[in-house]
């Protein structure tokens, strides 16, 4: 992998003393979705957190585009859980998105033109003068990602984004997000619990294991996701090889919890 | 129905009323005098312009002393809210300074600045400043870690930072700081008015009540406290407004 965007060479992450990621590497690819998923404790935010530079690596080196990642940038944009405490609840859609043009400097002039087509892409275009508690949390989490969009990063960080919501809604999202990171060309790490959606979601799939012992990688195993595109909610989900890595992953969640 | 669930709040205050009327006509008094004579006094007081001045001074005074304790209040606690050091370094001079009654300043006040409106804007701004300081200080540290990570991934400046995430985000609570300061700087000026400043209602109650006049220190004193009630009311319409305009829930 010639064109490796991020690069985690050995990372160790320790939190109170307490070692929550022992050294772990791997590569993601530019164009990349890589979701990661494992047992709760077993580090899936941490490693995320220090991949957007918002914790530092205790040990090892992060690396986007060979430069080590050592504080935040907006080449990383990160999609918090939590959209109801990520967005700012005294500015409207458009003054949430609003932020990012701010931070990055964009002359005031060119924000509306740039602030209507990010909300047009996540379906907000009618919604820009509400506030975020006039919406649903969909609606919420769609307006952290028209931010995220709007300080046009390279990487985008997904911490459980859809952990939140409810099935049609996250179903829903998994579509929109899917093709708005294949039109923009964006590379994605994507954190969950939900099995079926790493898989229905991602080109790989990286499973981490919880106490992995001394010595031993957080990293437990690797699977690229060779089912074709584009996916659908109803037949990607009944291919034989979607079923096939999904009994894969059941299986070894269950043997991490079996050991700890 | 409705209009007589309106009333309900006032058949106590009205029924005490009347029975002071009753109580106070019967038995003349030096201290005491009836409802209805306070009632007169006070129409005498606004027809000769006695009370829109002193209610002028007082609640100009109240007022200045509390924008100089809110701005100085919030900007120092919004520094020491995000700076650890800062917050460190001044704890033990606000741990010895607070505890100081305001009251106990007029002296100091009257030396510096003599009687007159500067004297009684300094001991209210005193009085009003720490509880202003020490809440923002609070909001200031209460603020969602959440939002400070957004606006380190965005790499929002440290003034970026203040203005546009931390600040707006306190605005509730020094919302709170603010009416606990409206309150505290009202008793204060008054205060002041009785024990020093020849100015304003406190004053105006006290040459009422030297001149053994009862009715009109009892008018004054009615007075003040339908301008605090109308104070307090006015700075919770406004904390409403602004939250509403800040994005709250309905």
């Amino acid at each position: 992998m010639a064109a490796s965007l991020l690069e985690f060479d050995r990372v160790s992450i320790h939190l109170g003393g307490r070692e929550i990621l022992s050294p772990t590497s791997f590569e993601v690819g530019r164009g990349e979705f890589v979701c990661i998923v494992g047992p709760s404790g077993c580090g899936k935010t941490t490693l995320l957190r220090a991949a957007a530079g918002l914790l530092k690596a205790g040990g090892g080196a992060v690396r986007h585009s060979g430069q080590p990642v050592t504080a935040p940038s907006r080449e990383i944009a990160f999609v918090f859980q939590d959209y109801g405490r990520a967005l700012l609840p005294w500015r409207s859609v458009s003054g949430n998105v609003a932020l990012a043009l701010e931070a990055a400097g964009l002359p005031r002039e060119q924000h509306a033109a740039r602030i209507a087509s990010v909300l047009q892409k996540v379906g907000l275009g009618a919604h820009a003068q509400k506030f975020p508690a006039q919406l649903s949390g969909g609606m919420q989490q769609r307006v952290q990602i028209a931010r995220c969009l709007a300080q046009t990063p390279q990487l985008l960080m997904m911490d459980e984004p859809f952990g939140a919501l409810d099935a049609l809604t996250r179903q829903g999202l998994q579509d929109e997000v899917a093709r708005l990171v294949r039109d923009e060309g964006l590379t994605v790490l994507f954190v969950t619990h939900d099995l079926e959606e790493a898989i229905y979601l991602g080109d790989r799939v990286i499973m981490l294991q919880a106490h992995p012992g001394p010595g031993r990688p957080s990293l437990a195993r690797m699977l690229p996701v060779d089912i074709p595109y584009p996916r659908d909610q109803l037949a990607t989900k009944e291919h034989p090889r979607f079923l096939a890595l999904r009994r894969e992953l059941f299986a070894f969640i269950e043997h991490g919890h079996a050991l700890a | 129905m409705r209009w007589l669930e309106r009333l309900r709040p006032w058949i106590f205050p009205a029924l005490l009323l009347a029975l002071a009327e009753v109580v106070l006509r019967q038995r003349a008094s030096d201290a005491l005098a009836p409802p209805s004579a306070a009632l007169k006094s006070f129409v005498g007081l606004v027809a000769d312009g006695a009370l829109l001045q002193a209610t002028a001074f007082t609640l100009g005074a109240a007022a200045l002393g509390l924008l100089v304790a809110s701005v100085l209040g919030v900007i120092l606690g919004v520094l020491l809210g995000l700076s650890r050091r800062a917050a460190d370094w001044s704890e033990l001079s606000v741990e010895l300074l607070r505890p100081v009654p305001s009251v106990a300043l007029i002296p100091l006040a009257m030396l510096v600045f003599g009687f007159g409106l500067r004297m009684e804007v300094a001991v209210v701004a005193f009085a009003a400043f720490w509880p202003m300081l020490l809440l923002t200080q609070a909001a200031v540290r209460q603020v969602d870690p959440r939002l400070l990570e957004v606006s380190r991934v965005l790499e929002l400046g440290p003034w970026d930072r203040a203005l546009k995430i931390v600040l707006p985000a306190c605005v509730p609570r020094l919302f709170v700081a603010l009416r606990l300061g409206v309150a505290i700087a009202l008793v204060v000026a008054v205060t002041v008015e009785i024990a020093a400043n020849p100015n304003g209602m406190g004053y105006a109650m006290m040459i009422a009540q030297q001149s053994l006049d009862p009715a009109q220190m009892l008018a004054w004193l009615g007075w003040i406290g339908v301008v605090g009630f109308v104070v307090n009311a006015g700075a919770l319409a406004l904390q409403q407004s602004v939250a509403r305009r800040m994005g709250a829930a309905p």
